[in-house]
């Protein structure tokens, strides 16, 4: 921003409003010190990945304000892990969760509302195990866990063309405004629609430049989690082919975090490949009829019978 | 420079409104493309599902097209009846084999399979840009049921020639194919299409390209057109077939490869001059309701397949139930 000061009092004074108070208002408002942060930081919750050993690399979860990258090749359990978000944004403050909904942004068709159905059960049945004499307590509650109302508290885009992609995100902040109980935003995949024909890929780095700040800008506006699915494609450097996230490398700057999901042999793994916080870490986890769960539980077990 | 604006897009200028997960669930239970057999039904729990795209990959003569033309037959018997669109890359199309399929009773049900071959990349996008306006403006007439089903027989074929491995070839070959998968896509999703393309197999030289592999025919074998065409496709099935050393019939199997809604399985099939069919495996007690129905062997074949003619005419409109 090269605005001198002269300009930027003009443009107050544009908006009809006294330079020198709302100026000061405006910064008094924006600037926060880094002990208050730290604390807001850790008094917030975050969004449980469904397993207990992804949620230790990730330090506690999904985190809101920020945007969380997650790659890896089909198959591995991008969407699956969407959908838990999805799922798991929605358990109620009462045992542990946010309480919050969701948006969801289907570019490639996968999201399956069986299968969707079949995660909010699994997750119900979880909270149910884990808080059994809660739950006989508050039998008001009860009604409220049901996998339908969990289904009712995701919101469901599905685009079908880049255009499309960029007016749902431009049309978000005004979505968000009215409906502040969202506290996550997951683009399935946000690759998908930008890996057509573009001729001009500097136009592309431009818009999908854009459309990461702009997400990066609402999720701090709302307090809320942006998750990012992308897609893996294989680059060709120094001879060999390589397994890289795609859009390449200037896209790379846009994430806060980037969680990188790969097979080990038949075994589901995930990485931590960048965060500003954390230790880069990687972990076994997996996909069972319940959900993202850790590597090893029994019910991981039941799926592998099937 | 702007890109240019896609035309037909639905939205025009109103504001996208994201729809209710509830007022999808039920219709999309139904939606489900019945394979015609109560095994690989319950593979897949209930049937190929609508507004997606699945992949059949599999080596030559591991039963690709047999699924697909089973397929076509069953759409104008499925629940909600449709006709089909099988477009056909590898000339020629198997019309003495699908004659074969449709029971002699139902010679109206080829009334219902509208074919069109397509010889390039730019010539299914075409095309598909015609089927669009196809669907989207059904003709009213009795005898011509909606089409909902789209089978591709086989994406693989089209880009056989015109392609090198250069860098710059393969970026205009995966260019296109999510171009092409984005436009199926769409018609899926807008129309309740079920969307099935076949795919033929490369065997691996490589270590790990992070692409299915399988073992077919005692060669380890992925899927063709790479990494690239793999994020084109919701589902992906995988037909393997094994021939035993003394020279015995082919055992095949279809095998979930990937899938947003499925867990990774795996069914034994056999194909026989009526269709193709699940198998029960051997350790497994048989299923119940073969257990009321005559007997209805050939020689090759064991009392453990399902009965055919049950799955092809009376079973459909129950809608055999799989968890």
């Amino acid at each position: 921003m090269n605005h001198t000061d002269e300009e930027a009092y003009a443009a107050l004074r544009g908006c009809d409003m006294a330079p020198n108070k709302t100026a000061q208002k405006l910064l008094l408002q924006g600037a926060q010190n880094a002990w208050d942060m730290l604390s807001e930081e850790q008094s917030q919750k975050h969004i449980t990945t469904g397993s207990g050993s992804l949620n230790d690399i990730l330090g506690g979860g999904i985190h809101c304000k920020e945007v969380t990258e997650i790659g890896g090749v089909p198959g591995v359990g991008k969407t699956q892990l969407g959908i838990q978000l999805a799922i798991n944004v929605q358990i109620p403050v009462d045992y542990g969760g946010l309480g919050g909904k969701a948006v969801y942004i289907d570019t490639e068709g996968s999201f399956m509302v069986e299968r969707v159905y079949q995660i909010a059960e699994g997750c119900i049945s979880d909270i149910m195990e884990y808080f059994p004499c809660h739950h006989d307590k508050a039998s008001s509650g009860q009604e409220n866990l049901q996998p339908e109302s969990f289904l009712a508290g995701i919101y469901y885009f599905r685009i079908c063309s880049y255009t499309e992609q960029i007016a749902v995100i431009n049309y978000l902040e005004k979505f968000l405004g009215e409906h502040k109980d969202v506290r996550i935003v997951i683009i399935d995949s946000v690759t998908f629609h930008f890996r057509q024909d573009f001729e001009d890929l500097a136009l592309r780095t431009r818009v999908l430049s854009g459309l990461s700040l702009k997400l990066m800008k609402l999720s701090k506006a709302y307090n809320l989690a942006v998750v990012l699915l992308n897609q893996v494609t294989t680059k060709f450097t120094e001879g060999s082919f390589q397994l890289t996230l795609a859009l390449g490398d200037s896209w790379s700057h846009s994430c806060t975090n980037r969680l990188i999901l790969y097979w080990k042999g038949n075994e589901r793994c995930a990485y931590l490949d960048k965060s500003p916080s954390l230790p880069v870490a990687s972990t076994p986890y997996a996909v069972t009829s319940k959900g993202v769960r850790d590597a090893g539980s029994s019910s991981c077990k039941r799926v592998r019978v099937m | 420079m702007r890109p240019p604006a896609p035309k037909n897009s639905a939205y025009g200028q109103q504001e996208p409104r994201p729809g209710n997960l509830l007022f999808f669930l039920a219709p999309h239970r139904a939606a489900k493309l019945s394979l015609g057999c109560p095994l690989l039904d319950r593979l897949l729990s209930g049937g190929l599902p609508a507004a997606s795209v699945t992949e059949i990959a599999g080596e030559s003569a591991a039963g690709k097209t047999q699924i697909c033309l089973q397929l076509a037959l069953l759409a104008p018997l499925s629940p909600h009846p449709s006709s089909s669109l099988f477009l056909c890359s590898d000339v020629p199309f198997p019309l003495r084999r699908l004659r074969l399929l449709a029971p002699k009773s139902r010679p109206d049900l080829l009334d219902h399979v509208l074919v069109a071959a397509v010889h390039s990349p730019s010539d299914l996008l075409s095309l598909l840009s015609r089927a669009q306006y196809h669907l989207s403006h059904p003709s009213h007439s009795p005898h011509r049921l909606p089409t909902r089903v789209i089978l591709l027989d086989s994406i693989a074929s089209l880009f056989r020639a015109d392609f090198d491995a250069s860098p710059a070839d393969l970026k205009r070959r995966s260019g296109l194919f999510f171009k092409i998968s984005a436009k199926l896509k769409e018609l899926a999703h807008r129309h309740q299409c079920v969307v099935v393309v076949t795919n033929q197999v490369v065997d691996v030289v490589e270590g790990n390209t992070g692409n299915t592999v399988a073992w077919s025919s005692g060669r380890q074998v992925s899927p063709a057109l790479g990494l690239a065409w793999a994020n084109c496709v919701n589902t992906r099935l995988f037909v393997t077939r094994e021939v035993d050393s003394n020279g015995g019939s082919a055992r095949r199997h279809m095998k979930v490869a990937f899938a947003p809604h499925l867990p990774v399985r795996t069914c034994e099939f056999v194909i026989r001059r009526d269709g193709v069919f699940g198998v029960e495996p051997a350790q497994r007690t048989p299923w119940p309701w073969t257990a009321g129905l005559p007997p209805n062997r050939t020689d090759d074949d064991d009392d453990r397949i399902c009965h055919v003619a049950v799955c092809f005419h009376g079973t459909l409109e129950n809608g055999v139930s799989s968890s």
